[in-house]
């Protein structure tokens, strides 16, 4: 119960007014960059952080979790009421949440996305709570080999578990550890492929890659759409949440299997993004009202949103106690941990109490505070997307330009965003996945040095990583995850060819 | 398929495989330049790229050949009409950056601003002029004046005297 306590001494740093109206800015700046293409959670983190760089850490990681909630509101509304996700996590909220809104059910389809959402970061946060006692005591046995096992785990579960095309997967985490050796090397002091360009001689910023990958890349993918914000209006009054907020109950089941994949893919890092479309496919797939999904059934509003919002909070767990990111986000707010001075780990959990417990009691107040202020501001965010794109667009690319800038103020920083906006865009036509690359990034440095070290500590022999019980498992785990695609490769063509001659057959 | 292919997916994933080659092949080069094998300390400097670069090398092959083996698909990267949309859209993207390194961000975001809002919004100069300022304004007072960041200027703010 050591935890309660702590908890209860987060509040009393996170219930200042300072920290409450913060968590208010964030939870609106969150809210636009979740409703506006182009600007996601990620991208309006990063564009946000070199204005913490000079505030209190806690303050700041407070002002970015609240953005991180309010974005993942935010993306919700523009999926139901536009079909169009704000965010990537909110794909599958259209499936069921635009359909209920044509059948002029707008209000309850927002009313069930936040509320489940609200109910899907609670479960996460309270995960949080009761966990990290046990994972920082777990994480302190750790050392080198352990650390470099539990990131190869982390890589190695991308692979296998979010479903994309295994190789290009591996290219894009591989391109993020590549990037991430530019510049000084931390061990030996040498310049590391830095091909005589001077401008390289600082490495290249994560900050830069997340806004050219998600940002610029993101904006031209929806202008090759052509896309027309043609949306449903919506009138959120207070009875029609109520009445919505005693349905919610009924739906039980997909409250408690969508928290359950969102903590799940929150903690292992699979993301927000994989986590909505999981919990879609297990409600579509066990509930009893499954024909129905596709054509505006709550259940299908519900299942995608709490788990994508338990993923999202959940993240912030592995990212505290182990130094892991569990989203592309969490792998921003990490770098923003380190550029702060604070060393993410189990030791953040002795050395600076105050930080992570205001962190996590702030995430319980950030998340209702989040719920009221989507609710309120519906129809303001929605008027937002009725402004014409040949003015929003724009904008938005100066939003992010500045945001390059203000990085490190250098002016090949606007070229490499531009660059990696091109990237971004290629990469996501052709299922190259881009989180997996900024994680890879931002924990490159850490993990060449756990890597290092271990190779120094058995001198250069790898079965250190199976030197213990404990190495070992972490190991044989991340090996398993990631062979799992060429198990499940072979497996299907067995099966494919065992299907093939029973029907030859009849 | 209504629209005529500019661009097919093969071709473009075979670009892309020989370009992230191209990089792990960079990689392995600039990695060879340090010692990439046990140095006083451990592993050398190159010791860890070098072997990122080669598995990036390895992954890149073998995209490319299931890109190869997969040519006879007639999947689509882009069309004609996408990539009109998507140019008229990265082109100004492009002149702004440019701009901005040379004129600083306000006079980029002013001249990008209000170009776009003219030429494919439709809207009459004046009212973009004044958005474009308007936004420009908003900036100094929230990057120098309010976060102390400052922005990027350029030779008419050294001529009207800000900084």
């Amino acid at each position: 119960m050591e935890n309660v306590g702590s908890l209860f001494h987060g509040f009393a740093v996170a219930l200042t007014w300072y920290h409450v109206a913060l968590m208010l800015v964030g939870v609106l700046l969150g809210i636009l960059v979740g409703v506006l293409p182009g600007l996601g959670a990620p991208n309006g983190v990063t564009i946000l952080m070199p204005l913490t760089f000079t505030m209190d850490p806690v303050s700041a990681i407070i002002l970015l979790t609240s953005m991180y909630w309010g974005a993942l509101f935010g993306g919700s509304t523009t999926s139901i009421l536009f079909n169009i996700p704000g965010e990537p996590s909110s794909v599958a909220t259209t499936f069921d949440g635009h359909p209920m809104a044509k059948q002029g059910l707008a209000v309850e389809a927002l009313s069930f996305a936040f509320l489940s959402a609200g109910f899907g970061a609670l479960v996460g946060v309270a995960v949080i709570t009761v966990l990290s006692g046990w994972v920082t005591e777990f994480a302190l046995k750790f050392s080198s080999p352990e650390y470099f096992a539990v990131y190869f785990l982390a890589f190695a579960s991308f692979v296998g578990l979010a479903g994309g095309n295994p190789v290009k997967t591996v290219v894009s985490i591989l391109l993020g550890f590549a990037f991430a050796t530019v510049g000084m090397d931390t061990v030996s002091g040498s310049l590391r492929l830095t091909f005589g360009f001077d401008e390289l001689l600082r490495g290249i910023s994560f900050l830069i890659v997340v806004i050219g990958l998600f940002g610029i890349g993101e904006l031209l993918l929806t202008m090759e759409e052509g896309l027309k914000f043609e949306g449903v209006k919506a009138k959120v009054n207070l009875s029609g949440v109520l009445r919505t907020l005693t349905r919610l109950p009924r739906y039980w089941i997909a409250l408690i299997r969508g928290s359950l994949v969102g903590v799940w893919m929150g903690i292992t890092p699979g993301g927000p993004t994989a986590a909505s479309f999981m919990s879609y496919g297990l409600a579509k797939r066990f509930s009893r009202r499954r024909g129905n999904f596709g054509k505006g059934e709550p259940e299908g509003v519900i299942a995608p949103e709490t788990a994508d919002h338990g993923a999202g909070t959940a993240a912030m767990l592995p990212m505290l106690a182990l130094g892991i990111p569990g989203s592309a986000t969490a792998a921003v707010m990490l770098g923003g941990l380190m550029i702060w001075g604070l060393n993410p780990g189990p030791m953040l959990f002795l050395e600076r109490p105050d930080f992570v417990w205001g962190l996590i009691a702030s995430m319980y107040l950030g998340n209702v505070v989040a719920v009221v202020l989507v609710l309120a501001t519906v129809p303001l965010f929605a008027a937002i997307l009725r402004i014409p794109f040949a003015i929003i667009g724009p904008l938005i690319v100066v939003v992010c330009f500045i945001g390059a800038w203000t990085v490190g103020a250098s002016k090949p920083d606007l070229w490499l965003a531009l660059i990696f906006g091109l990237v971004g865009y290629v990469f996501k036509k052709l299922d190259y996945p881009v989180a997996p690359l900024v994680l890879a990034l931002v924990i490159g440095d850490k993990a060449e040095d756990a890597f290092r070290q271990s190779m120094l500590m058995s001198q250069g022999s790898l079965t250190i990583f199976f030197s213990n019980p404990l190495v070992g498992t972490i190991t044989v785990l991340a090996i398993l995850l990631l062979a799992w695609p060429l198990f499940s490769m072979l497996f299907g063509r067995v099966r494919a060819g065992r299907a093939e001659k029973m029907r030859l057959a009849e | 398929m209504t629209e005529r292919a500019l661009v097919s997916r093969t071709t473009m994933e075979v670009v892309t495989a020989l370009a992230t080659a191209a990089i792990g092949a960079a990689v392995m080069w600039g990695s060879i330049e340090h010692d990439i094998g046990w140095g006083d300390s451990g592993p050398a400097a190159g010791y860890f790229p070098f072997r990122i670069g080669v598995l990036i090398v390895l992954g890149s092959f073998v995209n490319l050949a299931v890109a190869l083996w997969r040519r006879g698909t007639q999947d689509v990267f882009l069309t004609a009409e996408q990539a009109k949309r998507v140019l008229a859209f990265g082109l100004p993207i492009l002149a702004f950056v440019v701009l901005s390194l040379f004129l600083g961000l306000y006079v980029g975001a002013i001249l990008y601003l209000s170009a776009v809002m003219v030429f494919q919004g439709g809207y009459r100069l004046l009212p973009s002029l004044t958005l474009g300022v308007a936004v420009a304004v908003a900036m100094r007072l929230i990057f120098p004046m309010w976060f102390k960041v400052p922005l990027l200027t350029g030779p008419l703010e050294a001529w009207l005297g800000l900084y």
